[in-house]
Order: structure tokens, then sequence, then C-alpha cells
């Protein structure tokens, strides 16, 4: 059971006729967020709209095939390359990041940004979201990623526990698709089912994380009187490997295709394109077009895409969302638009944790907590790099196979930042632009050509070994997203204004994973060649100590849930507390990042809110009449269990 | 002013990127690149590079004569090349750009002493050739793997040593 390329995915709703429609939900934004909430509410038989700002051209294999030519002719091959600039939907882009003079917030894209720390986040406005370039890693948080607060001191608890969450990771797996193996996993307190099993075997470690581990292996680490011994452990991973016969219960697993008409050699298994970031060739990488493709297979699904929501409008005295309104513009490249409404019983913001804060807080809708775009969290990524003493074969395999998860939990982190290391099989990348650099300092100025250089680049590439340290960052209510009408978009619609400073806590942990590279590299015998130029846009003293801090794309915490409404947006099941008909959806929701990429955790919190959904649609049977006030809301509450 | 010739071009390729003329043939690039960097430097640049190339073969035979068979001197090539080309404030930069176009599969752009002396044209700026270019680049393939998102070696593959031949390896082990 292939996903084909459905009858209907291609059809595209007029929004004149979708104004006359109440919905029973209106979700914004196409993601995996609102891909996976369109998907299960249409399987319940509920009528969904789905509003994408970006231009919807790649749920055909034509479209898809279009990012990957606009990739392959780019100049700057960054993780935006394959996507189309829209100034009516516009994307931060990584090459945006400028450094920032205290003061003089740099507005000179997208995201203004106010500092005083820059930082390169950046999310994609296209259908599908930022999962079209994400890269796949699927890693479970910790249990002790939810008791922060009680635990260590830092940062939140949240409403929910690992258990809680446990039987939507499993979920969250299988509409993914992820390849892991369990006895790789279960680390830290990461508990599985009994005899569960992922849908699909751990991919293989590369070569490179191979030489890594024949010495990294049983290195010695002791912190907070707690002794541990790294390991080179394979990541869960979001791409096709072989399917597990024995996954749900011996039944076996079925992988997802591609979103195409055709299964020829694309959508099934990973051929190590190394490209996972900016778009997996062959569709062997999750994206949430092939959710979506699912959804919009059902019928009951309708899309319009090329709709930016303006403002969401709220019934003064129930507080309930009446309509969304937004602006449908005609052609991706002038901004001539038509205002229209979207209506439904309940409105689900699925724009991700720096677009739905924007869009509440654009209609002024603050929260009552005040915490509305407060909280912003990312990860703060430290890179490391060095050449190896033999050649590795880097630049094979996915970007990344494995890496180092034993300091993602510990008692140290009362005092310090946690961290995942990635070992990147593209080298030096990220870092400096390798190979490309490499190439091009050879030959301008090596002076070499000819056998030389062929022998110089296996010499300066192959033996490239960089280590990427994702450390955590906790919610600080003063990192946050803002509106301002001085800064607008094309079509009129304010755009995100970011405060961010990346914590002392997190910066502790920085200088930390700094030490241990050195006794890693030290202990591979190599030869460490970072260094961190006070130029870089993101340059972070700490302690006398300098560092290039890079972002991570992982956006969290926006609009955090809790058990108070004085405390947090929204509830565990995603709802918005001043909003009864309201979720916002997504990593805004999350109060701890740990040290997990955040979209499996996403996933898992949307399949979760799915329920709860349900539930209210289930009791708010009636037609919703706003003007009816009161009354009607006090009768509608949606809060029983399934 | 006769046009620069493609198998001129194709020679010299073949000395700067260390690839056999059938590598080279089989990206399908050839004609394109050759194209490029006229567009790019103007046909006069091309030629004089090419007759430079030419001449350091010469050198390198003991001056009897350019033909690929001629058994060449390979410090005294290296030598001639160095002296007669990379040296060369004018044709050096260009040199310099058609290694980077085989093996990058993008032209980038000459240094700004450069265009200021010989003049700027359009296509001298930096630019992908086409989709196909980068996809061919020699890079690649001289460090034993595929552009990342085109020509993928197959599942698994990433987990066994790199095919690099030895004479690479250098002093490095694998």
């Amino acid at each position: 059971m292939y996903a084909k390329f459905p009858k209907g995915a291609a059809h595209r709703t007029d929004p004149g006729a979708a104004a006359e429609v109440l919905y029973d939900a209106v979700v914004v934004g196409g993601g995996i967020s609102g891909a996976l909430v369109a998907l299960r509410l249409s399987e319940a038989g509920r009528k969904v709209l789905l509003l994408e700002a970006g231009p919807a051209e790649d749920l055909t294999l034509r479209g898809y095939e279009r990012y990957l030519d606009r990739f392959y002719s780019a100049i700057s091959k960054d993780n935006q390359a394959p996507y189309p600039a829209v100034a009516n939907a516009p994307m931060p882009r990584g090459t945006d990041a400028r450094r920032i003079t205290p003061g003089a917030p740099d507005a000179s894209s997208y995201i203004v940004q106010s500092g005083p720390f820059a930082t390169d986040t950046t999310y994609t406005r296209v259908l599908g979201g930022t999962t079209m370039h994400w890269e796949g890693k699927a890693l479970r948080m910790l249990p002790e990623d939810f008791r922060m607060r009680t635990l260590y001191g830092e940062g939140a608890d949240w409403p929910l526990t690992y258990e809680d969450l446990a039987p939507y990771y499993s979920e969250a797996e299988r509409e993914i698709g992820v390849s892991a193996d369990v006895e790789d996993q279960a680390y830290l307190g990461i508990g599985f089912d009994e005899d569960y099993v992922f849908p699909m075997k751990g991919l293989p470690l590369s070569y490179l994380d191979r030489t890594v581990a024949k010495d990294v292996d049983g290195m010695p680490v002791d912190l907070d009187g707690e002794h541990r011994e790294l390991r080179v452990r394979p990541f869960p991973q979001g791409r096709n490997g072989i399917p597990n016969p024995a996954y749900d219960g011996g039944r076996g697993y079925v992988p997802r295709g591609a979103v195409s008409a055709y299964q020829v050699e694309v959508g099934e298994r990973c051929q190590g394109n190394n490209n996972c970031v900016p778009i997996c060739p062959v569709q062997a990488k999750y994206n949430a077009g092939k959710t979506l493709a699912l959804a919009l297979q059902s019928g009951r699904v309708d899309l319009v895409a090329q709709a930016v929501a303006h403002k969401v409008h709220v019934d003064e005295s129930t507080g309930r969302v009446t309509e969304i309104e937004y602006r449908r513009y005609d052609r991706p490249d002038s901004p001539g638009h038509t205002t229209m409404r979207a209506r439904g019983r309940l409105f689900v913001l699925a724009a991700n944790a720096v677009e739905n804060p924007r869009l509440m807080l654009a209609s002024g809708l603050r929260g009552s907590s005040g915490l509305m775009g407060r909280n912003f969290m990312d990860h703060a990524y430290l890179l490391a790099w060095a050449l190896l003493p033999e050649v590795a074969g880097t630049f094979r395999g996915t970007i990344c196979t494995g890496g180092i998860t034993d300091l993602r939990g510990g008692r140290f982190r009362s005092r310090q930042a946690a961290f995942t290391v990635d070992i990147h099989n593209d080298g030096w990348g990220w870092a400096r632009g390798a190979p490309m650099t490499d190439l091009i300092g050879l030959v301008d100025s090596g002076g070499r050509y000819g056998e030389s250089l062929r022998q110089g680049l296996v010499d300066r590439v192959s033996r490239q070994l960089q280590l990427a340290f994702m450390v955590e960052v906790p919610a600080d209510p003063s990192n946050r997203v803002t509106v301002s009408p001085d800064f607008t978009d094309e079509l009129g619609n304010m755009r995100p204004v970011l405060s961010y400073n990346v914590p002392e806590y997190t910066m502790r942990g920085v200088a930390y994973a700094r030490q241990l590279s050195r006794r890693i590299f030290a202990r591979l015998g190599a030869e460490d060649h970072t260094a961190y130029d006070p130029e870089f846009w993101g340059y972070a003293v700490h302690d006398g100590e300098g560092y290039e801090i890079r972002g991570g794309n992982h956006l969290a915490g926006t609009h955090v849930m809790g058990r108070e409404p004085s405390t947090s947006v929204v509830d565990a099941d995603q709802r918005c507390w001043d909003h009864e008909n309201l979720y916002m959806v997504g990593g805004g929701s999350m109060p701890t990042v740990g040290t997990s990429n955040v979209t499996l955790t996403l996933a898992a919190l949307c399949l979760r809110s799915v329920r709860a959904m349900l539930a209210q649609l289930d009791s708010e049977t009636a037609p919703i009449e706003v003007t009816t006030g009161r009354d009607q809301a006090a009768t509608t509450s949606g809060e029983t269990a399934p | 002013m006769t046009a620069p010739s493609f198998e001129k071009f194709l020679s010299l390729s073949v000395d700067l990127t260390a690839f056999e003329e059938t590598d080279l043939l089989g990206t399908g690039m050839a004609h394109a690149y050759l194209a490029k960097v006229r567009a790019a430097c103007g046909d006069e640049v091309v030629t004089d590079l090419l007759d430079a190339h030419r001449a350091a073969r010469a050198d390198a035979a003991g001056g009897t004569g350019s033909h690929a068979r001629t058994p060449l001197d390979r410090d005294l090539f290296d030598r001639a090349l160095r002296h007669r080309i990379l040296s060369d404030d004018r044709l050096g930069p260009v040199a310099r750009n058609v290694i980077k176009l085989w093996y990058a599969g993008m032209w980038y752009a000459l240094p700004p002493e450069w265009t200021d002396r010989h003049g700027a044209r359009t296509a001298a700026e930096t630019s992908t050739v086409t989709a196909a270019a980068y996809q061919e680049g020699l890079l690649w393939r001289a460090i034993g793997a595929n552009p990342p998102g085109a020509k993928a070696p197959g599942y698994g593959s990433w987990a066994e040593p790199p095919r690099i031949a030895d004479r690479y390896l250098k002093g490095a082990t694998r």
C-alpha cells in the first residue's frame, strides 16, 4: 500500500466556496503538525479546511522535481535553496544572519532581530513545512526532560510525563516511519513498551562513525560524581530503511512511498544521497507531504494554498474564535490579494513556534498570562572540527548517522546544559563550507592542480571530522517573539520581531562541550582545527573564551503548555486557556526542548491533542451561534475524555 | 582570430584536473564549459591560455612538439605550467577557474584585479553552468563520494570504506 499520489491531492479548493462552509476545524499551516491533525480529524469523519501560506507545488512529482532542479542550479546550497522565495509569505534563511549592533534591530530580512544575540534559525513556508528540509533525526525526549524544574531547578516542568506521551511517540514513529533499533535507543530512562520495535530497522553507522567509535567507545567521563563511558550510537531516523517484520506484533510495516504517481526509484529505501538537508532527492526521508497526501485522499480535507492568515477574530464575550481572516494572493510574484475568511467549530494554529505567536500577537491576542511569544527556544549549536589521522571517507551516507548521547542527562543538569553530539558525515560543511572551501583554498592559494590537487583533496576532505554539540536552551521569558506595525511584509502582515540571548546555563554547557571535544580529538589522535572567529555573527564570549554559536531551527516554547492559565498559554491538550475552541499546536507548546530535535515530540503532542479535539467536537454537536455568547460557551466545554 | 579549439581545451583540462579525457567527455559538460570560459573571459584570453599550455607541453617534451603521445618530463612540465600559466597575471586566474569549473561545476567570479585590467563581462560573475554541472563535479569523484543530492551510492554503502585509489592516499593510511 503505497501512498500514491492521490486523486484529489492536486485539487485546490476555491476560497470563495470555502468561505461559505462551516468546517469542523480550520487548520493554519501545512507542515507536519497541521498535516497530522488534518489526517486524524478527517479519518474520524470530520471536515477540515487547511490554509497554507506558501505556494503548493510539491504534492506532485513534477513539483518536487522543480525543487530539486532549483537546488542543483543554486549557487548557495543552504537549507532553503530548493524552495521558492515568495515575498507574500517570506521565510527566514540561514544566510540572513548578521551581527546585531546594540540598540539597532536588524530588519534586513524577514525575521526582525533585535538581539542582543543574532540567530540563523530558519523554517520553510511551503506545503510540507520545515520537514521538507529537516534532517530527519527522530529522538525521543528523556523522561527527565519533562521534569527539569523538579529534578534540577532549571527550566520548567511539563504538565505531562514521558509515560503520558510514550504511546504517542510510538504513533508518531509509525506516521513518520522511523528507522532504529530499540536496543540502541533504550538509555537514560527512555522506555519502550514490551516487544516494541521501530517500524524499520536502524540505518547502519557510517564508516566515519565507525572510525571515531574505535577510539571513543569506552572513553570515561566523570561529571558531578557520576561516571559514564561514551559510546558512538546510531540515531533514530525519519527515513526509510529495512522494514522490521516484527513490527506491530508481527504484522510488519509498509514504508510510505513518494508523493507521486510513480514508484520507480523514489520513495523507497534511503540511498545515501548525503543531502537530507535541504532536500532528499528520492523522498526516502519523511516529509509532511506524505501525510498531507493521505489526508487529501479522504475527500474531507479542503486545501487553500497561497493563503496567509492575517487575523484571528474572537468573540469578546465568550473568548471563542469566530473566524480566521486570511489574505489569498493570486500570484507568488505580486502582492495583489483578496481578503477571505475561514469559519469552523475548532481552529488549529499549526504554523510553527514563530508564526503561531506572531499571528496571535498581530491579532491583538496577547494572552491573559502575558506569555504569548515568550520563552522562545531553539538549540544552540557548537561545532568543533578536526582532521583524523586516517582517511575516513567523509561526505558519504545520510548527513548524520551516529553520535554521542551519553551526556543528554544526569545530575550535572542542575549546573550546566546537556547536549547531544552529532558526527557529521558532511565533514566541515556546516562550520567552514567544506568541501568547496577546501577546493578553492587548494587551487587559489595552495598552487594545486592535477595529481597534487587530487591528493590534496583526499588529504584535506576525506579526513574531516566535525562534531556538532546540540546544547539545550532553557525557557527564558525575555527570549521572545513580538510584532510591531513598523515591520510588515508585502501583504501587510506584521513580521516577527525576535529578541534572543543565549542563557548562561547554556553557555556553561557550551564551554564544557568545547573541553570535551578537545579530549575526544586527543583520544583520536586528530588534529584540532577549531577556531572561532570574533567577527562571526553568532560569536559569544563566556568566561573569557569566545565561541561561534549557531541556531538549530528547533523552534519551541512560544506558547508553552502548563497546568495553570496564569503560567502557560495552552493546556496539556494544546488548547488555549483563553479561547476554548482554539488549539495552538507544535513546538511552541513545549516547556523544555531537552536534547532532541523537536519534530518527533511535537508530532506526538499533535497526535495526542487530536483526541481532545475529537472529544470537543463530539460534545459541541450543535452549530455554534457565536452571538448567543456565554450560555453557549458554558454548555460547550470540551474537557470530557474520550 | 579563430575560435579557441575544443581539442586544445580538452587537453588543457586533462592536465589541470588529472582526469582522463574519457572521464571529462563522459561528464557531458566539456563543450558547455569551454563556452562558459569564452563567454566569461573572451576568446583572446582563452586562445592565449591554450597556446601557453601548448608551449608548456613543448618545453617539457624537449621542444620537439606538443603531441600528447610525446613522453613528457613531468618535472619540466610542472615548472613550465607554473612559469607560463599559473604565475601569469592574466592567464593564472583563468586556469584556476577552469580547474574549479571542472571540480565544482561552478564558475567563480574572477578576482577584481583581473576584471579591473581585463574587463568585466556579465558572464564573469559567480554562476552555475547548468543543473547537471553540479552533479558532474569532479570533486566528488576525487574524494570517493557522490555529489550530495545526486548519483546515490545505495543503501548502507556508507558503512564501507571509501573507494579512493591508493596513490591519492599519500601518507595517510586507510
